[in-house]
């Protein structure tokens, strides 16, 4: 036994615990599926923390074949990113212990939420592209089911497309990992790139155009225009918990593919100043503004949340297009920030669906008399959203138009910021007109018929702790920062 | 081992096969016995046969001269003598399951053993001569399979199957003409056995012999356009559209292209000519064409014969890349889509025999009554799709990185088709997949309750099929070692 081995546990718990709730009997208590899919969450996330400060970082599992070792290393991103997976992960889980309720077949849900967390902490780990792929593959056959749990005939399809769009992604990633393996050392990651510069001579524009296409690829994931169609679909039909880490952690793992490859594989000289950064850049930019504005006009919540989503992931690949150092902070602490911020939207979402079954915005005036606590974290990670301070969105938004301003890039170095400004702007139209309306009705309101509705501590806690560490974040922003400008200053 | 071992083996089931309908079995549990038993025997012969492979030829008729049935086994003959030879046995104890709803199994049997000898002297023959007798033996013993049920939908398509793989053949025979004519000598030889000082200025021709020679004995490997016969073939019980249609014919004609490509024309002579852009850019159209028919069909067996039909193309497409590397993406898609292919199959026929549904729309739900074969279709889905950690996904690696090493521009768009291809083969299994195990929210359970699993019949070979699936995903360092080494010409 190797012990290395070890890093392996906080992968195997989660898959092996989800895999008995799917193939356990129906039980007639609840409290069983609860209790055991509790334990399986606490206990990975206690392996996850203990892995985390392990000396031993890298273990190769086994090989697929003679040159493709499925190879697990623990870097500074893939701390970054294993955190933020685990506390979202928690917290969506806890929300759903009482959510679920409402549901049917619990049992298959928490199954696969916990086969999909064992599957993320792997994709986190993974050392080389291989076994970031294989995950890649996994997390989109397995966190399938958590989009069409409720089985409606919209959930179906949007499952399907979902998949579709997904496997379009992972394929077109795939195509660059073939010629990657020609034209590189090794498929291990490395800062600042593995290709082989002697064997890359003369095919850099095939080369170029192979990168293009694995950011596209990942961005699919990311929900970056033109494959963004998927995630306004496929997020709002999932269950609210689902919702939530779907848009708060499983897009994200499109952006860390991008950081894989654009920062661990070709390295970022290789694309400066090329077509590629040109292109994309505006690629991202256009879906900034594209979906903050699709939000703005959307009148279903959860609709409109997704929107947001595929808005604000590309500010995160907008600051890693600016292949800079304080654009690329920016978007790691995005990634974070917006994690937690979104997640907790979407629990609000949830709760109030749970509690009154409403799901349109126009429908909410007067919530905020109901549910008062909920409201106020909903509006607290709004004005994060939006980047007013103290908050961790503008600390986030901060480093991003700084370092877009840095590169000196002729006119995105200032477009971009005032793209960023603009789609601050709309977020703050399409979030807060719930705060607004749910806590001044106006005078014509009939506030008779009004009921305390608080969800109950089980779904409150998730989002209030969630709400406190969005504050937090940009409140100490500098603990997280130092962190990550220790990690990526050698991809520079 | 003797030679003459050779000849032993490909004539057991003949003997045998022609024995079923001879003997008055009074149970038909004594007929099962004897079958699976002498089939057991004779794949545990060939085995040790390619363990101890003769070095020597054996001739089993002299024509004239040159021309001679003869017998050798080389590595070639290694893996498609193996792969028959593994999988004959499962299928046969499948067949007895599933034949139960059928008439006249006797017959069927008797054919369908037969059918075993002659994919063995494809396999084993030395030279183009003998690999086109038994060739065309083949064409002649399935028809009779194909046309086993006598309605008029399985009469047509067999007469359709008749005349393609005979025309095929056709072609196929005036490349053997122009091979014996313009070679040193008809055996099969690594690198090929071309005489440039006797083809002088005729290499165009020669080329052009080539290419027509690829599509005919390309008929039976379903390159488009000559692909119908393959999904109308799938009239046929089961048994033989998943042994027959996904491995033994077919694959006997891309084996047959192998032949004809690495061993009798030769890369060397081929490589950089029109003669491989003109096949490689067919093959390429049939990956995605196959693909994008199966996802329109609706027919179960439809859709897996059109996945066949690019499936084969993925094969071949290893083959035009005209590598050692592509030899050895073939020869692993080769095995691999046998294992995988006829897993889906024989999935597709637990559940025509269990429940007589054949289209995929009628399938909502199953997938809870029959969880273990559907959680086998599943597995040979992903498979298929070329998920990490299932065979699929070593078999397109090395044909995709054998595309990458050519450095051949249109290799290049070919990988683009595999991927194409795998995002079709996504649409079309998985969605057989999510509407069985997830039917809407109002599906009423009961008007299922008396779909069931299979017996063990059925089940043990999908179980091991499955378990070959996920062995070879997750450690195919030896297998792959042993391509490679037979196209660096070592065995």
């Amino acid at each position: 036994m190797h012990e290395s081995m070890i890093l392996m546990l906080p992968i195997l718990v989660p898959v092996m615990t989800g895999l008995l709730l799917l193939c356990m009997p129906a039980v007639k208590n609840r409290k069983v599926l609860i209790g055991i899919t509790a334990a399986g969450l606490i206990v990975t996330a206690a392996l996850v923390f203990f892995v985390l400060f392990q000396e031993a970082d890298s273990f190769t599992f086994f090989y697929l074949t003679k040159s493709l070792p499925v190879y697990f290393k623990i870097d500074g991103i893939g701390r970054i990113f294993v955190t933020v997976v685990t506390i979202v992960w928690l917290s969506g889980g806890a929300f759903a212990f009482e959510y679920m309720k409402h549901e049917t077949d619990e049992k298959r849900y928490f199954g696969f939420y916990l086969i999909v967390y064992g599957i993320l902490v792997a994709l986190d780990f993974s050392g080389n592209i291989i076994t970031f792929y294989l995950f890649y593959e996994m997390m989109t056959l397995l966190s399938m089911p958590l989009v069409l749990h409720t089985r409606s005939r919209e959930a179906v399809m949007a499952g399907l497309k979902y998949m579709l769009y997904s496997f379009c992604g992972a394929y077109m990633v795939l195509y660059g990992v073939y010629f990657l393996f020609r034209f590189s050392n090794t498929l291990t990651f490395t800062a600042g790139g593995v290709l082989n510069q002697e064997l890359i001579a003369g095919r850099e524009q095939f080369l170029l155009f192979v990168v293009f296409l694995m950011i596209l690829g990942f961005g699919v994931k990311a929900g970056m225009f033109p494959m963004h169609g998927w995630l306004p679909t496929a997020h709002p039909v999932a269950p609210a918990p689902a919702s939530a880490v779907l848009s708060g952690i499983i897009v994200k793992s499109g952006v860390l593919g991008v950081i894989r490859t654009v920062y661990y594989l070709f390295g970022a000289d290789f694309i400066r100043g090329t077509w590629v950064q040109t292109t994309w850049i505006w690629l991202t930019l256009f879906t900034v503004f594209m979906g903050s504005m699709l939000a703005y006009r959307e009148k279903l919540l959860k609709k409109r949340l997704a929107y947001s989503t595929v808005s604000q992931v590309s500010y995160i690949l907008f600051g890693l297009s600016m292949l800079d150092q304080t654009a690329m902070t920016g978007s790691l602490l995005h990634v974070i920030c917006h994690a937690f911020i979104k997640c907790t939207l979407f629990l609000c979402a949830g709760a109030i669906i749970y509690k009154t079954g409403k799901t349109r915005v126009d429908e909410l005036a007067g919530i905020g008399k109901e549910m008062p606590a909920l409201l106020w974290c909903y509006t607290i990670v709004s004005l994060a959203l939006i980047g007013i301070p103290p908050t961790g969105g503008f600390v986030s938004k901060w480093y991003l138009a700084t370092g877009a301003l840095r590169t000196k890039l002729p006119i995105v170095s200032w477009f971009g910021p005032l793209v960023l400004l603009v789609s601050a702007l709309l977020t703050a139209g399409y979030l807060l007109p719930v705060t607004i309306q749910g806590f001044f009705p106006g005078k014509a309101f009939d506030y008779t018929h009004l009921k305390k509705k608080e969800p109950n501590l089980t779904m409150l806690l998730p989002v209030i702790v969630l709400t406190v560490l969005a504050v937090l974040v940009g409140m100490f922003p500098s603990v997280v920062t130092d962190y990550i400008v220790n990690h990526i200053s050698g991809l520079f | 081992m003797q030679p003459m071992m050779m000849f032993i083996v490909v004539l057991i089931p003949f003997l045998t096969g022609i024995a079923i309908p001879l003997i008055p079995f009074s149970k038909r549990g004594h007929m099962m016995a004897f079958l699976e038993g002498l089939v057991l025997l004779n794949s545990a012969l060939v085995f040790s046969l390619l363990m101890h492979r003769p070095e020597e030829s054996f001739a089993i008729v002299k024509f004239t001269g040159d021309l001679t049935l003869s017998f050798r086994i080389d590595g070639m003959s290694m893996v498609f003598g193996g792969l028959v030879a593994a999988l004959w046995p499962l299928a046969t104890l499948y067949s007895f399951e599933y034949m139960k709803h059928e008439k006249n199994e006797r017959i069927f049997f008797m054919f369908y053993t037969i059918t075993y000898g002659v994919t063995l002297g494809i396999a084993f023959a030395e030279d183009l001569v003998t690999m086109y007798f038994f060739y065309e033996l083949l064409t002649l013993v399935t028809v009779p399979l194909v046309m086993h049920t006598l309605t008029r939908e399985a009469i047509l398509a067999s007469r359709k199957y008749l005349y393609y793989s005979l025309g095929g053949a056709a072609f196929g025979f005036i490349g053997m003409i122009f091979i014996i004519v313009y070679s040193n000598s008809p055996d099969f030889v690594l690198g090929g056995s071309l005489d440039l000082t006797k083809i002088g200025w005729r290499t165009d021709i020669l080329l052009l012999v080539y290419v027509l020679a690829f599509l005919g004995f390309g008929v039976k490997a379903a390159v488009c356009p000559f692909n119908s016969w393959l999904p109308d073939a799938g009239v046929a019980p089961t048994p033989v559209t998943a042994l027959l249609h996904a491995v033994a014919v077919v694959k006997a004609g891309a084996f047959a292209i192998i032949r004809l490509t690495y061993y009798c024309f030769g890369v060397e002579f081929l490589r950089g000519t029109w003669a491989q852009t003109v096949v490689m850019a067919i093959v390429i159209f049939t990956i995605v064409y196959g693909c994008s028919r199966a996802v329109k069909e609706t027919h179960i067996k439809r859709r897996l014969a059109f996945s066949t039909i690019s499936n084969l193309s993925y094969i071949l497409f290893g083959v035009t890349i005209m590598t050692p590397l592509g030899m050895v993406g073939a020869l692993s898609h080769m095995v691999f889509h046998a294992v995988m292919k006829i897993c889906s199959f024989f999935c597709a026929g637990a559940i025509m025999y269990k429940t007589g549904r054949s289209y995929v729309h009628q399938l909502d739900g199953f997938g809870r009554r029959m969880p273990r074969v559907f959680g086998i279709f599943t597995v040979s889905a992903l498979a298929l799709m070329g998920v990490p950690g299932l065979c699929g996904f070593i078999s397109k690696w090395n044909l995709a990185a054998a595309a990458v090493a050519s450095d051949n521009p249109l290799a290049f768009a070919g990988i683009g088709a595999l991927l194409i291809s795998a995002l079709l083969t996504a649409i079309y299994m998985l969605s057989i997949v999510i509407r069985t195990f997830f039917p809407a929210k109002d599906f009423d359970y009961e008007t299922i309750a008396d779909v069931e699993d299979p017996n063990w019949y059925m089940l043990l070979p999908l179980s091991i099929f499955v378990a070959a699936i996920i062995g070879f995903g997750l450690y195919s360092a030896p297998i792959v070692e042993f391509f490679t080494k037979i196209a660096d010409g070592v065995y």
